[in-house]
């Protein structure tokens, strides 16, 4: 391999389509990246090109200014993230690098490296999304990479056309596919990262691991998918599609947290109407997984084929207050079937009251209202329907942007604004419980959840996101939905239907069935499929392809050895495939070959030293009656095939063809 | 047969498979899959590299579509394997002609190059020692390709190992086949510098006439007769279209014929200081249209002139045996 010393200088057209190659990869990150850092080095790439740089220029870039914008780069991006060995702080630097890179490069080797980068870059958009989308939009950059490739190749040439090589990589990338596809399905998947936690924190719109006024109103202005559900039975009715998520039981007077402790439980079975339905989660990088109010049994891996009750390994455990926990933070699209009794209510595990009484300073007129109504009521249940009635009675306000409380929250809330969200009535009524001595926690979750109608499966967004109470009597937990009593529509109908006119509402959350609505659905639907087909082939799923096929547990040898057969079935396959497209060039060269077959067989062969006009006068002698058509077709096949280019035309091919068709059968031409 | 049986042991075969070491191959050679050879460029290299880091980078992150891409674009680059492939099968080569030159000059080899029914881009032809000749045919045509290499001491030049490589569709790959055709050039001994005039004429001319030979005036034009030499064709007429003729010059032209004789030579001269000053006295004696025979150990030309009997003299010059072959 030479490799010449002196670099050969980048041309116009090389320079041109590097660019568009670097635009094609950093296009994508634009929306998960910093502005300031996608704007910096998407303009490093245009200045390349718009200015002209020559080799003093680029010389004195090269010794002072690129190695200092790349320092001012990358300090500036560990001042935005707070720190810079992380991934996401690592994709912007790599953006702006190809930047300054693409500013300097002289020569084919930089163009080369460049080429590298950007493939490189081009991938990395999907640490922030795997839609379908994502996968479009990283096409460009792969069949630039062709391109770039193939134009750098010929460095000679400094006019060499870019356009005929889009059509050239882009067969090649089809010729690939078959090989990509096999590599796609049977290249092992891992369990476990490989290093590091894969996810970066804050990355993820999701429910939180506490919740303070005004978190899970955040969430309600997202219309982000949370997790989508195939019912195998019919679906709840909507007052019963409570997603039990995160439960928090310690309370410092503004914010509710979860217990320093997480017992492991089991599941409580409780009896009522059971659902057995399918989540498909999108990754939130949380522990918890979702089901409904209250799971009857561990989440399985969804396998269809399994008889019902077959023991496959749980993908999380259950703790003491009935959250489902993964083993492993949720970082890719996961599956799970459950199986869930939609009752309100489950058994306590042994006494967990002292854990649920706990009471923080402050809010000294909650506390005091909630003992003097329990003084007045007879039970602990007569005095939940008193505050259940309270709330209804007095003029509280559902609503998304209550008013920001320093001090007390809680009474500022319940006797001053009275306006407030879910966590404002969840997390009072929960204090309310606790003041009167009824043990009490609040519960995080969804709440709702729509049908899809287009693709027969539920979609929880994150404006489902909903907060409710649980209450200790009898030593069992009971559900205790606040929110139900201010806003019933809010549980029946969902946010859109609860929350007064004039307020934000998200887009998907809105009632009214427009025809946009309807469209964005039907994507939705789309998007469920490729994150079900695609997105979502893990290790699991790879596992069922194998057995499917006949491969589980089959030594890697035997992989291995299926991969090599079809690479060079593939191999062959290629070369064969564009052998069949060249011989269409000649179609003379076989139309005329027919001919003499079928004279040959009528007893007159063409002598090797031939040529065609002298054998159609032989021929011609032989058959007078068909003289002129043998002569025609002599005299076309001799000017297609030797005659001038422009001669060779698809309709002299034609006429060829019908010519030759139109020659009696040898069985005829014997018979004369 | 385009090659010749091989014989010899089976590591002599080998070699002679692999390296094509000897000229074994006889005209024409259509490249096949048991020539060619294909391995990554050096941006080979760095591309797969960077594709075994997008591979990482998707099974520690499980990136669904990062293994997509990454396997596209693999798929890409084996690919891109085959086409380097299929731009070298069945591309057939054959010798053409070997040009002849004077030492310390330049040779040109000629090879003809057919595609076959494939368009060929990209074809780098490269003959040891030589610069490579980068070459693109159209499907169904035969080219001419022009090896120039260094001529570099007087005798037989083999052209040697020939190397037919691509690195097209996308650089990734280098391709290449080795020919070894027994084509060789004739170098001619290097004419001496400053050599001393022409010996005298036998028949007694004026050596203060061949002197001022180089002073002749052009005195008239005559018909053109084969053989006469190309600077004395009056080219303008040529391209007059008027037809063919040769310029006459007056005063020079025919100091007489001159006996070029390596015998009679200053007896100190060195073999290739003797053939030098032949070869030298030859272009001398053909500039100056004289008439002159060459004698040498065991060839012998009679008196001729022209272009036929300037190329046998130095043929006959190129292929004296070497005494003492270095």
């Amino acid at each position: 391999m030479k490799e010449n010393t002196a670099p050969t200088p980048l041309t116009r057209t090389q320079l041109g389509v590097l660019a568009a190659l670097l635009l094609c990869a950093q296009m994508p990150l634009w929306a998960h990246i910093d502005r300031w850092i996608s704007v910096v080095g998407t303009a490093l790439v245009i200045a390349r090109l718009v200015f002209p740089f020559d080799r003093s220029n680029l010389r004195n870039l090269r010794r002072w200014l690129l190695p200092g914008f790349a320092l001012a780069a990358a300090i500036g991006i560990r001042v935005e993230y707070g720190y810079f060995l992380a991934r996401d702080p690592c994709v912007a630097f790599l953006y702006v690098l190809v930047g300054i890179k693409f500013l300097e490069a002289r020569g084919t080797r930089d163009g080369a490296l460049l080429v590298c980068l950007a493939l490189f870059l081009a991938l990395t958009q999907f640490f922030y999304a795997q839609t379908l989308l994502a996968a479009v939009a990283a096409m460009p950059a792969l069949l630039a990479t062709g391109i770039a490739l193939a134009v750098l190749r010929t460095s000679a040439a400094a006019s060499e056309p870019w356009r005929p090589h889009v059509r050239a990589t882009a067969r090649l990338i089809l010729q690939g596919v078959p090989i990509a596809a096999l590599l796609f399905v049977l290249f092992p998947r891992l369990a476990a990262p490989l290093w590091g936690s894969p996810l970066e924190s804050g990355a993820r719109t999701g429910l939180s691991e506490s919740m303070s006024p005004g978190s899970i109103s955040d969430l309600s202005l997202s219309d982000e998918v949370a997790f989508r559900v195939e019912f195998s039975s019919a679906p709840p009715p909507p007052s019963q599609r409570y997603w039990r998520g995160p439960v928090f039981a310690r309370f410092d007077g503004a914010t509710w947290r979860p217990l320093y402790k997480l017992r492991s439980g089991q599941f409580v079975p409780p009896s009522g109407r059971a659902a057995d339905y399918t989540v498909t989660m999108e990754p939130h990088g949380k522990l918890w997984l979702f089901a409904l109010e209250h799971p009857t049994g561990p989440p399985h891996a969804p396998n269809p084929d399994a008889p019902a009750g077959a023991a496959t390994e749980a993908l999380a455990i259950v703790t003491y207050d009935q959250q489902l926990l993964a083993k492993a933070p949720i970082t890719q699209a996961v599956r799970y079937t459950v199986r869930s009794a939609t009752v309100d209510t489950f058994a306590a595990l042994g006494n967990d009251a002292s854990d649920n009484l706990q009471l923080p300073h402050g809010n000294p007129r909650t506390i005091e209202f909630a003992r003097d109504l329990r003084a007045r009521s007879a039970s602990d249940r007569a005095y939940i329907t008193a505050v259940l009635d309270w709330f209804r009675t007095e003029s509280f306000v559902y609503t998304l942007s209550p008013d920001l409380l320093d001090r007390d929250p809680v009474d500022g809330f319940l006797f001053d604004t009275h306006r407030g969200f879910c966590e404002h009535f969840a997390g009072a009524f929960a204090l309310l419980m606790r003041a009167a001595g009824i043990p009490s926690r609040v519960v995080t979750g969804y709440q709702g959840g729509e049908m899809n109608p287009t693709g027969e499966y539920m979609i929880v967004r994150q404006s489902d996101a909903h907060a409710w109470a649980e209450a200790l009597l009898d030593g069992k937990w009971q559900r205790i939905d606040p929110t139900a009593a201010v806003a019933p529509s809010r549980i029946e109908r969902g946010i859109g239907a609860a929350l007064p006119a004039g307020e934000r509402i998200p887009y998907l959350a809105r009632i009214e069935m427009t025809w946009l609505k309807s469209l964005r659905l039907h994507w939705d639907s789309v998007n469920y499929h490729w994150q079900r087909g695609f997105v979502g082939f893990n290790l699991e799923r790879q596992h069922d392809f194998l057995r499917d096929i006949g491969l589980k547990g089959a030594p890697p040898w035997r992989i291995v050895a299926l991969l090599a057969a079809a690479a060079f079935i593939w191999g062959i396959s290629v070369l064969g495939f564009s052998r069949l497209r060249r011989s269409r060039d000649d179609a003379e060269v076989a139309l005329w070959r027919r001919a003499c077959r079928k004279l040959a067989r009528a007893g007159l062969e063409r002598r090797p030293d031939e040529g065609p006009l002298a054998y159609a006068d032989r021929a011609a002698v032989r058959w007078p009656a068909v003289a002129a058509l043998i002569k025609a077709i002599a005299e076309r096949y001799a000017l297609l095939r030797y005659g001038p280019a422009a001669a060779r035309t698809e309709e002299s091919v034609a006429q060829l063809r019908a010519s030759v068709s139109s020659l009696p059968p040898a069985r005829e031409l014997r018979a004369t | 047969m385009a090659t010749l049986p091989l014989t010899g042991s089976w590591i002599t075969q080998a070699r002679q498979r692999f390296w094509r070491l000897a000229p074994g191959d006889r005209e024409p050679v259509t490249l096949r899959h048991r020539r060619i050879y294909i391995l990554p460029t050096r941006r080979g290299l760095a591309l797969i590299a960077t594709l075994v880091i997008m591979l990482l980078t998707s099974m520690n992150y499980a990136l669904s579509l990062g293994y997509a891409m990454t396997f596209l674009a693999s798929g890409m680059v084996a690919a891109a394997l085959l086409a380097t492939f299929r731009n070298l099968a069945g591309l057939a080569s054959s010798p053409v002609a070997a040009g002849e030159a004077f030492a310390g000059g330049d040779v040109t080899f000629t090879l003809a190059l057919a595609s076959g029914q494939r368009e060929r881009i990209g074809i780098i032809v490269t003959a040891s020692g030589g610069a490579p000749a980068i070459v693109d045919l159209p499907a169904d045509a035969t080219r001419p390709v022009m090896l120039t290499v260094a001529a570099r001491r007087r005798g037989a030049q083999p052209l040697g190992r020939v190397t037919l490589s691509t690195d097209f569709p996308l650089g990734l790959w280098r391709g290449w086949a080795y020919v070894h055709f027994p084509l060789a050039a004739c170098i001619y001994p290097a004419p001496e510098s400053a050599a001393p005039p022409l010996p005298a004429s036998r028949l007694g001319i004026d050596p203060q006439r061949a002197a001022r030979a180089a002073d002749a005036e052009l005195g008239g034009l005559r018909a053109y007769e084969r053989g006469d030499p190309h600077n004395r064709i009056a080219w303008k007429a040529v391209a007059r279209g008027a037809g063919w003729y040769t310029k006459q010059f007056e005063g020079g032209a025919g100091g007489g014929a001159v006996d070029l004789d390596w015998s009679e030579l200053p007896p100190m001269l060195d073999e290739e200081l003797r053939l030098s000053r032949l070869t030298a006295w030859v272009l001398a004696a053909e500039r100056e249209t004289r008439a002159f025979a060459l004698r040498l150990p065991g060839t012998e030309l009679p008196h001729g002139q022209g272009a036929g009997h300037r190329r046998a003299a130095l043929v006959a010059l190129a292929s004296f045996p070497r005494m003492n072959p270095a």
